[in-house]
């Protein structure tokens, strides 16, 4: 069986613990609870152990490097990064409602990966470019970045919904939801952690960039498209910090973000430019 | 005292400045301002939209700078601003982040003991002097300068720490001044710059990037060889060049530039960026008197050096060698000089038969092309050599130490200011009719909850010390 295909596999895993937290939502039963994050933990060490395979499988055919260089490896990635970082999540907090809208992004990005016809899953051998130090440190950050920055838009969703079953609040559905407040706390600390590994990410590919490239930033898309998610993250942290915003605003300032970093991600490869192994 | 700062404030200049509604609104117009940037094709690529466009829409583009968004005048200015208010926030806030960092004496706070909650009360077995000293003890292992205050009924004990937190945004905001401090430097300063170097040969100027202009290194560079190496399925694997750096005609450094290996000699860096390959100087000329075949010469020419034809009834030379001639591929210009009167000039072509398919009658009607244009011989170009050149990105950036450091600076106050927080706690241990008493409480400039966890903590090991 090819790493590939195990990782492919893993998809699944993700539908299902969805599946899981959906009902745990829709029925309030604990037990449907705690089987979803059992298999959301085996999805993620199936997840680790696929990852593991494919990066000593690319040593074995002789082009040995870290499973993190094109667009499948970084979907896959991400997927695992957003896994992980929920699951973190729902171990610090004891709240396991994040996981009915954040298992379906981890989902949709392995789907993707496995099952595009545009998305080549060989391992493919390292353009020079590539044949960095910085590659693991650049990928890794952003990515984590991008995770924390998806965690932080499910908690905005969240609070919409919460929001919108104020007065009632006898929704199931809602009701295992946290409170607003509690909410727009968690997504300003994912914003915090995202925003601090965003920056790492921009730097270390700067850093990269002046060796490869000679320059540490040269207004490609991507970088732009970086830039900008950065400022309206920091327009959101100055809006919370300095000026005292909180919920609403907030929320919809996150869900804007994580849009540029979907665009960062995705949109960004319709504009030509220096990052295009990435698609 | 307060006065003192306020004095300025009054001037609608620093008012505009120091409002964070300005920092938000700039940061979204550098954000719209980046977005147009990416959508409109810019510099080399504006040309690909340019003529679909009306030329007096062109002319607005251009005016506007539209072209080439991140140099324009008035990017700048957003980002001129962008600096000024940082700045000037900076100096309108850092002195009472100042204060609260030099702090006032905790002791004198007495109100923070109104409304203990009681499970931050609790009574102790020890006596008061002897609570107290414990406590003390503990302190000066986990907490930074402690205070503390005896009384005959009652002490109170002050600590604290994490007051560097304070500094953690005016860190970051610091470190974005010297990020814009080091771009300013290496656009006013440095260059970006290019030069194709052939195998074998030396350069002692490169090209501007932005205009073409040479600019004289003050030292001279030959690329010894260049190498690429592909993998099996046809991607490139690595490009290599090896440089020797000369001063004054002496070779001072040989070295191997690859991408992400850059080398800099004399504060000017050279990157590998791309290659390309050229005609060699030398072909290898078949030349034919009956066209029969039989009595044809083989010789291996150079370019420029001179030789006689075969009957010694005049000389010849290979005046030129292109690696794509007018899109027909290699060729060679071959100048005979016969033994009296004006030369002939005529090219050759390495896929002579393909073009005579391709464009039948070329060579015989028009004389620049005729390989039979000095008869009775005819020449033909058997093989060329080809060889490499290594295309060098060549930049001098001074402002580059200053956006490392700025980068630095920005994480040391990410951490500052995101995971730290200025924590300080107050005890009093009181005496009422021989039952001692210890109270905790505690205030913190963030993140309160994480500051509820603490005092639980505190509040924890002290009830273990005094048991």
């Amino acid at each position: 069986m090819s790493d590939a295909e195990i990782l492919s596999y893993i998809t699944f895993a993700y539908f299902f613990s969805f599946l899981a937290y959906l009902l745990m939502m829709v029925m309030g039963r604990e037990a449907f609870g705690r089987a979803a994050t059992i298999i959301t933990l085996a999805g993620l060490i199936g997840h680790s152990m696929g990852l593991i395979y494919r990066w000593v499988e690319s040593y074995r055919i002789g082009i040995g490097h870290a499973p993190l260089s094109n667009l499948y490896e970084s979907l896959i990635f991400f997927a695992w990064a957003i896994i992980l970082l929920y699951l973190l999540i729902e171990w610090r907090t004891r709240n396991r409602s994040v996981g009915v809208f954040i298992t379906p992004i981890a989902f949709l990005a392995m789907a993707y990966a496995s099952y595009s016809p545009n998305i080549n899953s060989r391992i493919q051998p390292l353009v020079p470019a590539l044949k960095s130090n910085w590659l693991i440190a650049h990928v890794l950050t952003c990515f984590l970045g991008y995770a924390a920055f998806a965690l932080a838009f499910c908690l905005s969703l969240m609070y919409f919904f919460k929001r919108m079953d104020k007065p009632s609040g006898k929704n199931l559905f809602v009701k295992l939801i946290p409170g607003t407040s509690i909410l727009d706390d968690l997504n300003y600390q994912m914003v915090a952690i995202g925003f601090l590994l965003l920056t790492l990410g921009i730097i270390t590919g700067s850093v990269w960039a002046h060796s490869a490239w000679g320059t540490y930033w040269s207004w490609d898309p991507k970088e732009t498209w970086s830039l900008i998610t950065w400022l309206v993250y920091a327009a959101f942290l100055h809006s919370r910090m300095v000026r005292g915003w909180r919920g609403k605003r907030l929320a919809i300032l996150s869900i804007v973000g994580f849009s540029c970093v979907l665009f960062t991600y995705f949109g960004v490869n319709y504009l030509a430019g220096l990052h295009s192994y990435a698609t | 005292m307060p006065k003192k700062h306020d004095k300025e404030k009054g001037s609608p200049f620093w008012d505009f400045f120091t409002s964070v509604r300005l920092t938000i609104v700039i940061l979204i117009l550098l954000a719209v301002a980046s977005v147009a940037g990416t959508l409109i094709p810019q510099r080399e690529e504006a040309a690909r939209i340019a003529h679909e466009m009306s030329p007096a829409m062109v002319q607005l583009f251009e005016t506007l700078q539209l072209f080439d968004v991140y140099h324009s005048f008035w990017f700048r200015i957003i980002i001129a601003a962008l600096g000024l208010n940082l700045l000037i926030c900076s100096i309108d806030r850092f002195p009472s982040a100042w204060k609260r960092f030099k702090g006032s004496d905790g002791l004198e706070r007495t109100a923070v003991f109104k409304d203990v909650p009681s499970h931050r009360i609790f009574s102790v077995s020890t006596g008061k002097e002897e609570t107290s000293s414990r406590i003390s003890q503990w302190f000066h292992r986990h907490f930074r300068r402690i205070r503390i205050k005896n009384g005959s009924q009652e002490d109170v004990l002050y600590a604290e720490k994490g007051r560097y937190s304070h500094f953690g945004v005016y860190l970051v905001h610091l470190s974005v001044i010297f990020i814009l401090l080091g771009g300013m430097i290496g656009s006013f300063v440095g260059f970006e710059a290019n030069v194709n170097i052939p195998e074998g040969e030396t350069v002692d100027t490169v090209f501007l990037r932005r205009n073409g202009h040479p600019v004289e290194l003050g030292f001279a560079v030959q690329c010894r060889s260049f190498t690429v190496e592909f993998y099996d399925n046809g991607a490139p694997k690595e490009y290599k060049s090896e440089l020797i750096f000369l001063e004054n005609g002496k070779p001072v450094l040989d070295t191997p530039v690859l991408v992400n290996h850059p080398v800099s000699f004399r504060g000017i860096t050279f990157y590998q960026s791309s290659y390309g390959s050229m005609a060699g100087d030398k072909i290898l000329l078949r030349i034919s008197k009956d066209g029969s075949g039989k009595g044809d010469s083989l010789v291996e020419v150079k370019k420029g050096d001179s030789f006689p034809l075969p009957d010694q009834d005049g000389k010849f030379m290979v005046s030129d060698v292109r690696a794509d001639f007018m899109r027909l591929g290699p060729a060679a210009q071959i100048q005979v000089q016969p033994p009296s009167g004006e030369p002939v000039l005529f090219w050759i072509f390495l896929n002579r038969d393909a073009i005579e398919k391709m464009v039948p009658g070329l060579f015989e009607k028009s004389p620049r092309f005729n390989y039979q244009a000095y008869r009775p011989y005819s020449f033909f170009m058997q093989k060329a050599e080809t060889k490499y050149y290594t295309g060098l990105q060549v930049n001098r950036d001074p402002g580059v130490p200053f956006v490392w450091i700025g980068c630095i600076m920005m994480i040391c106050g990410f951490f500052l200011t995101f995971f730290s927080s200025h924590r300080r706690v107050w005890v009093k241990v009181s005496e009422k009719d021989g039952n001692v008493k210890v109270r905790v409480v505690g205030r913190s400039n963030k993140n309160p909850v994480g500051m509820e966890r603490e005092l639980d903590s505190v509040t924890e090991s002290l009830r273990n010390l005094t048991q």
